[in-house]
Parts: structure tokens; sequence; C-alpha cells
């Protein structure tokens, strides 16, 4: 009997649970572009900058809708390799490749001289696995390059805590 | 048709929305913009109808899924007096690629950023897609969807308003 209540109450808990976690589920708030997709940057060296996208969980950048920008526009900005996203096969679009998690990018900067400032310009574009899809976004991080020699500046946007996975 | 146009036309109308009630449609009534074809269409030749206006994109995968449904949704419906109109912020050529390819039997108009701007005094803050507007015979907005429409609820909001 009393193992029978017990169970009960297990089961009555179990159900209470799943409905809190179903009527949460069904008001999801999608998160705004730049903290779905948060973007920082870091000075490697005089003529390196390292951009970092931290992708939330359950959202996703796609990688031909990723574009860098460097002002001054004279800093010489060699076309970055980004890497290899994850692979769909899209019935428009065909291969698709998207980025989850923590993307790092490096940016070398060929014009730069040591000490100088940088305007660091990333225009992103992903979706959420709720179902929606973001315009455009346009994030921006100014970045001081180090003088010749020096050790890497710390990352000019705080990171969150979920950088390291 | 330059998008400039576009762009100017959608600003004034997002300038007159903001001194309107938030649940009404006027604003985007008064729309007016280019099919796929680059003709004009102005949103409200459809007043008196129970109106869809789906903001879609064919980059947006979740908003090429549920099109389906609304294809079978106009065809079902449309006699009684429904009409969906797509506002794509997207590319002519790609939207005019895609509509064929689904067999679209409702207009695809090209909206831009400026269009999907006019969502957010309608709940759409983050002019995410896929976002949908049921609005009723009297230009009113009987109901706003972010994301994908469940199908039921599409049925049972459209029904309810034929």
């Amino acid at each position: 009997m009393r193992v029978e209540y017990r169970g009960f109450l297990l089961h009555a808990l179990g159900v209470a649970a799943f409905a809190l976690m179903a009527a949460a589920a069904a008001q999801v708030n999608p998160l705004a572009p730049e903290k779905a997709f948060r973007f920082s940057a870091r000075a490697l060296d005089p003529h390196t900058v390292e951009a970092r996208f931290s992708i939330a969980d359950g959202y996703y950048l796609y990688r031909d809708k990723l574009h860098f920008a460097v002002e001054p526009a004279a800093s010489g900005l060699a076309m970055p390799s980004l890497p290899t996203g994850k692979i769909k096969e899209d019935q428009f679009f065909g291969r698709v490749e998207t980025y989850r998690g923590n993307l790092i990018v490096n940016l070398q900067l060929q014009a730069t001289t040591p000490g100088q400032k940088v305007v660091v310009q990333a225009e992103s574009q992903g979706c959420a696995d709720l179902g929606i899809c973001y315009p455009p976004n346009t994030q921006r991080v100014t970045v001081a390059l180090p003088a010749a020699g020096s050790a890497p500046t710390p990352l000019d946007e705080a990171p969150k805590k979920q950088w390291f996975r | 048709m330059g998008s400039a146009a576009v762009l100017a036309l959608a600003g004034g109308v997002l300038f007159a929305v903001w001194d309107q009630a938030p649940r009404d449609a006027s604003a985007i009534l008064a729309l007016s913009l280019p099919d796929t074809s680059g003709r004009q269409q102005s949103l409200s030749q459809w007043r008196g109808k129970v109106l869809v206006v789906n903001f879609w994109a064919t980059w947006c995968a979740p908003c090429r899924e549920e099109m389906p449904e609304f294809v079978r949704a106009q065809r079902e419906f449309g006699p009684r007096g429904l009409q969906f109109v797509g506002i794509a912020v997207d590319e002519p050529d790609k939207v005019a690629q895609f509509a064929k390819e689904l067999d679209l039997n409702y207009p695809a108009l090209i909206g831009g950023y400026g269009a999907v701007e006019l969502s957010k005094t309608l709940g759409n803050q983050l002019s995410a897609l896929p976002f949908t507007i049921v609005i009723n015979r009297t230009g009113a907005v009987a109901r706003t969807q972010l994301g994908p429409f469940k199908p039921d609820k599409l049925r049972s909001t459209i029904d309810s308003l034929l």
C-alpha cells in the first residue's frame, strides 16, 4: 500500500514536471541575434585578429552568409578561411554548411601598424531550431592591436561561461 | 523598380503605424510591393477577405517547410474568401524559382527588410521569419504567429473568420 502510494506520487510528480516543461517549451522566446550569436574579437599580434562567435545552444549560423570587414579599409584584410561547417542537404539550395557552438576565425591584416586600433565588423545570419530565422545582423568590436612583440590582448567582449564547453 | 522606393514606402508606412493601435492592420494593408514579375501589388486589393500575410524568405528553411500547408489552405479555403499573400525578404529570382517549384497558388511579393520592420509593431520585435499575420474581413489583426504556424491552429483560425 505504502509502496503503491509512493509510486503514485512519483508518477504525479513526473506528469507535473512534464506539463511544466511543455508549458515552458510553448512559450520559448527567441534570443535577440546579438545574444544568440555573440561576437567578440581580440588581437593575437599586430597583424592578426581572432574573431569569435559563441553560438547559443539550439541556434546556428550559415557559413556562406558570414562576412567580415575591418575599418579602416586600408588595414588590408585578407580573405579569411572559414572552417568547414556541418553539412546539410537543403532541398532548395543543395549543400549548405552551418556552424554551431563556437566558431573561431583568424583575420589577417596585411597593412596594419603595431598599436593601431581597428574596428572588426561581422555580418552573420542564422536560425534557431525552434523554427525561426533572423535577418542578417551586423556586430562590431573595436580591437587595439598590440605593439610589436607583446602578448595577445584579452577578449574585447566578456566571454560567457558557455564558451569553453 | 528601385529598392529605394520600396524602402521609402516602407519607411513612410512604418512612421504611420507608430500612431495606431497595435492590432490594427491598416499599415500592412497600406503596403504596395512588387511581385516577382515587377508588377506593383497593393495589399488593399484584398480588403474584405480573410487575409493571411506571411513574411518569409527562401534562405529560411522553417519558412519553406510550412508553405505547402499554406498552398493547401489557399486551395481549400480560397473559394470561401481566404487570401494568402507572401512577402519575401529576398531576391526576386530566388522567390520566383521557389514559387515555381512549389506551385505557389498565391502572390509572392518582394518586401525587403523595410517591410518586415512593419511586423515589429505586431509583436515581431526581432524581425524574425516566418511571421504570419491573420487579418479578418474588417481589417483587424485576428492572430499573429512567430515561427511555424501549426496546421490545425491555422485551419481553425481561418475557419472561425470565414
